[in-house]
């Protein structure tokens, strides 16, 4: 008895469900709405389907522009040396000139020196009292030489406990020219040289050089062979 | 401690190029040159400051402030802050043929007269550069100087032996030896017209040879001419 007036209650209640859900109540608007918006979603299904696969986001980031700031080079050297210059026949006298440099590579540089010097007395004009060979004048030695130099051994000095210098052994040689005694002649020039810096910027050389041209000075013409040692010290730029 | 640190580092700290390690590490050398002790490394990912650069050789600042030198080779493989890979002159074959600047030392022979030559040139591009040439010619019966301007064309900058045309004008100073019938010096108007090789050797170094016909406008009835024949080395920077 009591099961079917629960079974009957429940009906009645699913029923008043149904019709509640069949009726126009007037506060619900799904219905109409419903209504309204499944053609729309029709036809975008329909241009989704025909539209081409959609696209992979591109980013929009700008990239931060770096400039690059220029990188100060210091390949070249400059600076100016003192020393003995042996003139052939006339004697060693002090020397002094300017030197540049300028470095390609860790090994090979390019060098050009200016300098000037002075010839003493020949042994004849000594001995000979009165004799005159040249003119003051004609005694000025100058000379310059464009030169190719190679660090042959590079290397490390070490001064004490606490000081360390980087250092370098080189060879060079080169062309250049020669005015002596009145006249100007082509030379060649070569030698060594033993480079120590005690900082990056500056350098102490110690070089040997024997500058080569010929000469009929003293009537025959001959091969004059003038060597000198230098003292100097250069700076980098 | 350096000149450039001591010189620089106070008013342009600011403008240091900043670099990045992008490798395991970056090594730095106690000088500039393959041989030096590597005393330091500097960890992937750490900043350094580059000072200035030597020939094959950047001295670098870490950022706890120590410096050293680091090669080239290694400094092509640094990234910018934008985390593109730092790039600079290499002094190599691409070199050769695309740069701005050259420079050498020539000797050869000028209308019999020994030569002395050096040049230095700037390129408009590739091809196209434009030079001036100093010139000191030792003869046996005259000394004398010239300086020329000129444009030179490189026909195939890319080939290792490429040949250029050249072409300008100049001034000629003459010296005549006292011993001989022209007894003033002279100084004339000069052009020219040449042709020449140039040779990649290594690095930044190549062998140029080249001819050079030279016309000296004098103020005599009839024009001289002279020809000049000379090699030599140069480099580009």
């Amino acid at each position: 008895m009591e099961s079917r007036a629960r079974v009957l209650l429940l009906s009645a209640l699913l029923l008043g469900l149904t019709g509640c859900a069949s009726l126009h109540w007037p506060w619900s608007r799904d219905r109409d709405n419903a209504a309204a918006e499944e053609p729309v979603s029709a036809a975008e299904e329909e241009a989704a389907a025909n539209a081409p696969p959609p696209k992979v986001i591109e980013p929009v980031v700008e990239r931060r522009k770096v400039k690059v700031n220029k990188i100060d080079a210091e390949n070249i050297e400059l600076g100016g040396y003192y020393g003995a210059l042996s003139i052939e026949d006339f004697g060693t006298n002090p020397v002094y000139g300017i030197r540049a440099a300028y470095h390609v590579t860790e090994d090979i540089f390019f060098e050009a020196n200016f300098g000037r010097s002075r010839a003493g007395r020949t042994s004849f004009e000594t001995l000979g009292g009165n004799v005159q060979l040249l003119t003051d004048a004609e005694r000025r030695f100058t000379y310059y030489n464009l030169s190719l130099g190679y660090n042959l051994l590079p290397g490390e000095v070490y001064i004490g406990r606490n000081l360390a210098m980087n250092s370098a052994l080189y060879v060079l040689g080169g062309i250049g020219s020669t005015k002596f005694a009145g006249d100007q002649r082509f030379s060649v020039n070569f030698g060594a040289g033993y480079r120590v810096l005690p900082t990056d910027w500056l350098a102490i050389h110690v070089d040997v050089q024997d500058v080569v041209f010929q000469s009929d000075l003293l009537g025959r013409d001959k091969l004059t062979n003038n060597f000198a040692a230098h003292l100097g010290a250069t700076v980098f730029f | 401690m350096s000149f450039a640190g001591v010189g620089h580092a106070a008013d342009k700290s600011a403008k240091l190029q900043q670099l990045f390690v992008a490798e395991a590490y970056l090594e730095l050398h106690e000088g500039p040159g393959r041989g030096y002790a590597v005393t330091q490394v500097v960890p992937r990912g750490d900043a350094i400051d580059v000072l200035y650069r030597r020939t094959e050789w950047f001295r670098v600042r870490t950022k706890r402030g120590v410096e050293g030198w680091a090669s080239q080779n290694d400094m092509r493989k640094t990234l910018l802050a934008d985390g593109s890979l730092f790039t600079f002159d290499l002094g190599d074959r691409a070199g050769f043929t695309r740069h701005k600047w050259e420079m050498g030392v020539l000797a050869g022979d000028y209308g019999g007269a020994t030569l002395v030559s050096g040049y230095i040139s700037r390129a408009f591009n590739e091809q196209m550069a434009i030079e001036i040439t100093g010139s000191q010619f030792l003869g046996n019966a005259s000394n004398g100087y010239t300086a020329e301007v000129g444009l030179i064309h490189v026909a195939r900058p890319d080939w290792r032996l490429s040949p250029f045309l050249t072409l300008g004008t100049g001034m000629i100073w003459i010296k005549p030896k006292s011993t001989l019938v022209l007894p003033d010096d002279r100084n004339d108007q000069t052009a020219y017209a040449g042709a020449g090789l140039r040779f990649y050797l290594t690095r930044r170094f190549f062998v140029r040879a080249e001819y050079r016909h030279h016309m000296v406008f004098t103020s005599r009835n009839e024009n001289e001419e002279i020809n000049e024949w000379k090699a030599g080395l140069a480099f580009f920077f």
